[in-house]
């Protein structure tokens, strides 16, 4: 199935008293599913030849009742049970896959289009869940009860016995595996269909303006037609099989009736006694089929799982191979980007060309360019995430890969979606110094002009920000990690385009309140335009990697015609 | 647990009476199983030979293959037909987000419309499925089954009777409370497991601020609270299932004592009593079938109701008042008292008492704070939002009740913020107002758009497979693109824009500011923005504030009265160098 995985397998070995439990509890369902059939048989049957005295079926009657009450007892227990080691499980699959993500920064490029892989991932945990809940416990269970019921009848005859384990074997090892088989390329190739679909349908919904407007209510409409089509027809081939399946499932299970009967017909018929537990074992094997075929239909399920475990085992992390870690000290940071040349893999074009730039302590310095030309991965490099393929970044001379024991006192950030924890105000403010005193949040939130609007709230400070803080507007969420970045309080502040998407009014309030409380911060403010560009002390234009202009804004306006050209557009002049 | 609307889906009911006949024969089949089942294991009982349970195990074999027959033809039968119904659906639900158009989308979401045509169709379509299926079991075989107990043995019969009120009526006491509590708990469930989610996209944030090692038991944490309070919600949940499998299981067991005791006092032989007790757990069978799967069976519930709301959304209607026209120098729109409300229930009008005129090959700069309802304008503009009523809205003096006019959209061109490219060629990209265009209409809209060298420079050139999927394209490219569009269809003279620019770097900008300035001539051009130097480039502009327009003018006549719009100007432009 798939070699070398440690996302599943290993877990089986986790919690084994438990474990242990589940099958017990669940082979005991079975069990008594059908004991209960099988001592009614016998006490009707027994009951049948009318012994005079009625204390001969006494135990069978009270049997009869222990089984009764003892399935859906275990059948409760077991659900409970296993649904708990999943659960457990689960417990240590988030973790370890926090912890493995949290190993790797590279995760989270644009590269990776984290949101939707990390989406991905804490599903495929998910499916795991599944895998083991409606796969795993009732293929062991089954098996169990293959092998119980083999022997049992073997008992008496071993011939009869190996006859019905041919049977079980074909039911619950034979069919399940052809079943795979069969559907594993058929499910697949329903993935892909669907995955066409949504894009294409999201296409249509995103797009529906337009195709209202070009009076195309035909084609809006059979855009999906195809694939709709195509997925139909596979999907009545897939349920063809598996109702053929089932059908044939059961006619097996017809033949070991039948053959039951033949059974005890032959050997069961010596005297009346012998004779009373005939329909016993009949009775008996008829519930048997409520355990036999979930194991089909549990491997059926098979390709859904096997993505999720690919994708899990597939995690690759690169560990960072860094230097000998030192410290600097952070009263006063000097800046030097020397030659520096990125890309991230030899085969693709260079991001970042011989790119040099030195920032002395407290300087303001804005970086614009068109996406993709590089701009974040300069921050990037700066803060060590990425290394460069050539040149050197330090601060006060040492190189940064040797300070990322200490980055977190050296840098904040402030991009354009900053993320905000779903917990209150305070817990996401302090997340920023955890020693903080209530008191110096506040202040910090003051600072940042949110003190009116948090108080005019209900709950004011312990108010719930809400999934990623849809609570509060685009302008608000800026200024609630702007807080969180004072409190931090690092000498250097990285801010990745933190006002894409305010409307210009906002943008100048929040660009205003951020060089006030960060004016004896060093800056890297990455940006888009040249609004407030007053505030920076240098900007440098970046285009196909390289650096087309560069200069003190009030001096470049004086002797760039480009500059003041883009300038006077952007104030609208 | 069945909405009154399933049943009135067309084809439904043909569905239905072939279910119930199939259902019928299924039942009876079930008896007959059980009748020969007996039949031979009386025999054996009887210590007679094997040829004398020949026959009657060969018939049980028989109608055990009938039985299984039935059920798979009855199951193909219901998903073909269950996946037409779906099919049907789906072909309603993308008619309705066509006439609606996006009042809907923006009203649902888009992703959430498209979980609906995919995830939520085959939701639906299982709940056709199992709800279907289980209903007719649960209402044909028992009753059959008891019938037939009652004619081999009144006093199963009677025990089998007495039974079910006492199912349904522990279903109700247990199940419904017990599923209830379940329902109400499932909504801290999302929370808790969306914490995993929330903390992994947060990852780099809390890495940031060096906290991401020590939240590593934090997951932990809150994966095992998570894990406490599913199984205490569980260990009710499935209460109700507990006491189902107890009172089928308990029943089989008091009835074979009953039996017993009937046989014993010589009231009944073995033959009837061995039908009543094989008969006992299939009576049972539909009455547990009915109560499992409930996640999926509510889940697909919901799906469908989701489903049907959305069918009962009105049309847009009155579409066609406009004759076909064509927009000509002299043309005129007038709009006088346009209102217009995202939320009925909210007393404060998104949009009003709006009056303006636009004419000929003007160009009319919208401006204002963020929300005072620039979009909005534009959305009526082009009939994506209908106004409410009380408006006066003529077009070359013909009245018409609002924008949504089909003649009225095939006269202009619309280019959003962020222009939708759909998966697909860039050429099926340009052509998408004039498929028929021809290749020397395309290549002089290409021209326009200044694309044309960009166009050389990619292997494929036109036939470029752009949008999801296809090669990423820049945001600057993306708008060249949409303006090739609008200059292709030389029917459509009008031109509304959506902050074009607003997310472009600013060298971008520049460098499309002409090419729009080129396609908008001979255009009517309406064009709302917060990017200031493209006022300058307006013959007229409307200055909107929360939900109105507060002044209107040419720019030159606005500077000079001062007011509002040079106040909201010099806000916008902040400080200068």
């Amino acid at each position: 199935m798939i070699k070398n995985d440690t996302w599943v397998k290993p877990y089986l070995k986790k919690y084994k008293p438990l474990l242990r439990m589940i099958f017990i509890l669940g082979t005991l369902t079975v069990f008594c599913g059908g004991a209960l059939m099988f001592t009614s048989g016998y006490t009707i049957d027994k009951s049948a030849t009318r012994p005079y005295n009625i204390l001969l079926i006494y135990v069978p009657v009270l049997l009869t009742r222990a089984f009764g009450i003892g399935r859906p007892v275990f059948r409760y227990l077991e659900r409970l049970r296993s649904h708990n080691w999943v659960l457990k499980v689960t417990s240590d699959l988030r973790t370890r896959l926090y912890k493995t993500l949290e190993k790797d920064a590279s995760y989270f490029n644009e590269e990776h289009k984290s949101g939707e892989i990390l989406g991905l991932l804490a599903e495929d945990i998910n499916h795991i869940q599944n895998l083991f809940l409606r796969t795993v416990f009732p293929a062991i269970i089954g098996y169990i009860v293959v092998i119980l019921v083999s022997l049992g009848i073997g008992f008496f005859n071993i011939w009869f016995g190996l006859l019905i384990l041919l049977l079980l074997v074909v039911e619950t090892v034979l069919v399940p595996l052809v079943s795979v088989a069969v559907e594993s390329a058929r499910k697949a190739h329903q993935k892909q269909i669907k995955a066409q679909l949504y894009t294409e349908l999201t296409d249509n919904i995103l797009g529906a303006n337009d195709w209202i407007i070009a009076n195309r209510q035909a084609d809006f409409k059979n855009l999906t037609n195809d694939n709709i089509h195509q997925l139909n027809v596979s999907k009545i081939q897939s349920m063809s099989f598996t109702q053929s399946r089932d059908f044939l499932l059961n006619v097996v299970f017809g033949i070991m009736i039948v053959t039951l009967l033949i059974f005890t017909n032959l050997y069961f018929t010596g005297n009346q006694e012998q004779a009373n537990w005939v329909a016993a074992f009949a009775l008996g094997l008829l519930p048997l089929s409520d355990s036999l075929i979930p194991v089909s239909q549990g491997f059926e399920e098979w390709p859904e799982y096997k993505d999720s475990i690919q994708r899990l085992n597939g995690i690759q992390t690169v560990d960072q191979q860094l230097p000998a870690q030192t410290t600097i000290d952070l009263d006063k940071t000097d800046i030097k980007i020397d030659n520096v040349s990125f890309n991230y893999s030899s085969e693709s074009k260079e991001l970042i060309t011989d790119f040099s730039q030195v920032i002395p302590n407290g300087n303001k310095l804005a970086i614009i360019g068109p996406s993709g030309s590089g701009k974040t991965t300069i921050l990037q490099l700066l803060m060590g995430d990425l290394q460069a393929i050539k040149g050197k970044i330090t601060i006060n001379d040492v190189d940064v890969l040797q300070l990322q024991d200490q980055r977190t006192e050296l840098f904040s950030v402030l991009n354009q979606d900053p993320f905000l924890f779903n917990t209150s105000v305070m817990n996401n403010i302090r997340l920023g110094n955890e020693h903080a005193t209530e008191e110096q949040v506040k202040e910090a939130i003051q600072r940042v002009g949110m003190k009116e609007t948090i108080e005019k709230l209900p709950q004011k400070y312990d108010t719930l920000v809400e999934e990623s803080g849809q609570r509060f507007s685009g302008g608000e969420k800026q200024r609630l990690s702007l807080a969180r970045i004072l409190l931090q309080d690092t000498p250097i502040v990285l801010l990745d385009e933190p006002t894409v998407g305010l409307d210009p009014i906002t943008e100048n309030k929040l660009l205003e309140t951020l060089f006030d409380v960060l004016s004896d911060k060093t800056i890297i403010w990455v940006t888009h335009h040249l609004h407030s560009i007053n505030h920076a002390d240098k900007v440098i234009f970046l285009s196909d990697s390289q650096i087309e202009m560069q200069g003190n804004p009030v001096e470049l306006y004086k002797t760039n015609k480009h500059f003041q050209e883009l300038y006077k557009m952007d104030q609208g002049k | 647990m069945i909405d009154k609307r399933l049943m009135r889906l067309p084809g439904i009911k043909q569905l239905l009476t072939m279910l119930a006949g199939l259902t019928v024969l299924q039942a009876f089949v079930i008896l007959l199983q059980a009748t020969f089942l007996s039949r031979a294991l009386v025999n054996s009982w009887e210590q007679k030979s094997l040829n004398t349970i020949i026959l009657p195990t060969t018939l049980f074999f028989v109608v055990f293959l009938i039985r299984h027959l039935t059920t798979l033809i009855k199951r193909r039968y219901l998903h073909v037909h269950a996946q037409k119904i779906a099919d049907d659906l789906r072909s309603s639900l993308l008619d309705k987000i066509y006439t609606t158009g996006p009042k809907m989308i923006g009203k649902r979401g888009t992703g959430n419309l498209v979980t609906t045509a995919l995830d939520g169709m085959d939701e639906a379509e299982n709940y056709i499925n199992l709800v279907l299926e289980k209903m007719m079991n649960m209402s044909i075989i028992p009753p059959v089954l008891l019938v037939y107990v009652y004619f081999q043995d009144i006093k199963s019969g009677i025990i089998l009777t007495i039974l079910v009120p006492l199912i349904i009526l522990f279903m109700i006491i247990l199940g419904y409370a017990a599923q209830d509590k379940a329902d109400r708990q499932y909504a801290q469930y999302t929370v808790l497991s969306n914490h995993f989610l929330d903390s992994l996209r947060g990852l780099p944030t809390l890495k940031m601020l060096g906290l991401s090692k020590r939240y590593t038991k934090n997951i932990y944490k809150v994966s095992e609270d998570y894990r406490k309070s599913t199984i205490s919600t569980l260990r009710v949940a499935i209460l109700s299932t507990f006491a189902l499998d107890w009172i089928t299981t308990l029943s089989i067991a008091i009835l074979a004592v009953f039996l017993g005791l009937g046989l014993i006092n010589g009231n009944i032989t073995l033959y009837p009593a061995l039908i009543s007790l094989i008969l006992a757990p299939e009576y049972f069978l539909p009455l547990r079938d009915f109560s499992n799967d409930y996640h999926a069976t509510l889940d697909g519930k919901n799906a469908m109701n989701n489903l049907l709301n959305i069918l009962e959304v009105p049309d847009n209607e009155d579409n066609n008042e406009l004759p076909a026209i064509s927009w000509e120098i002299s043309s005129t729109v007038k709009v006088q008292n346009l209102n217009f409300n995202y939320d009925d229930t909210q007393p404060d009008a998104d949009l009003h008492d709006v009056n303006f005129e636009l004419s000929g090959f003007n160009k009319i700069g919208v401006i204002g704070e963020s929300g005072s309802g620039k979009t909005t304008l534009i959305n009526l503009l082009g009939g994506f939002l209908n106004s409410s009523s009380g408006q006066n809205i003529t077009v070359n003096n013909h009245q018409i009740p609002n924008f949504a006019q089909k003649n009225w959209q095939k006269l202009f061109s619309y280019i959003p913020q962020k222009p939708y490219l759909f998966s697909g060629t860039i050429k099926d990209n340009i052509v998408f107002y004039k498929p028929e265009a021809s290749l020397e209409e395309i290549n002089s809209a290409v021209a326009t758009a200044n694309l044309t060298s960009f166009i050389d420079s990619l292997p494929n050139g036109l036939d470029t497979v752009v949008g999801e999927g296809g090669r990423g394209i820049s945001g600057g490219q993306a708008q060249r693109i949409m303006i090739a569009r609008a200059v292709l269809d030389n029917s459509r003279k009008i031109i509304l824009l959506d902050e074009p620019t607003a997310h472009l770097d600013i060298e971008t900008e520049y460098e499309l500011k002409k090419t729009f300035n080129q396609a908008f001539k001979d255009h009517l051009v309406v064009f709302a923005t917060h990017r200031l130097h493209w006022i300058n480039e307006m013959d007229y502009v409307l200055v909107m504030k929360d939900g109105a327009i507060v002044e209107q003018g040419t720019p030159d006549d606005l500077t000079a009265s001062n007011g509002y719009y040079v106040q909201l100007i010099n806000q916008m432009r902040g400080e200068n160098l």
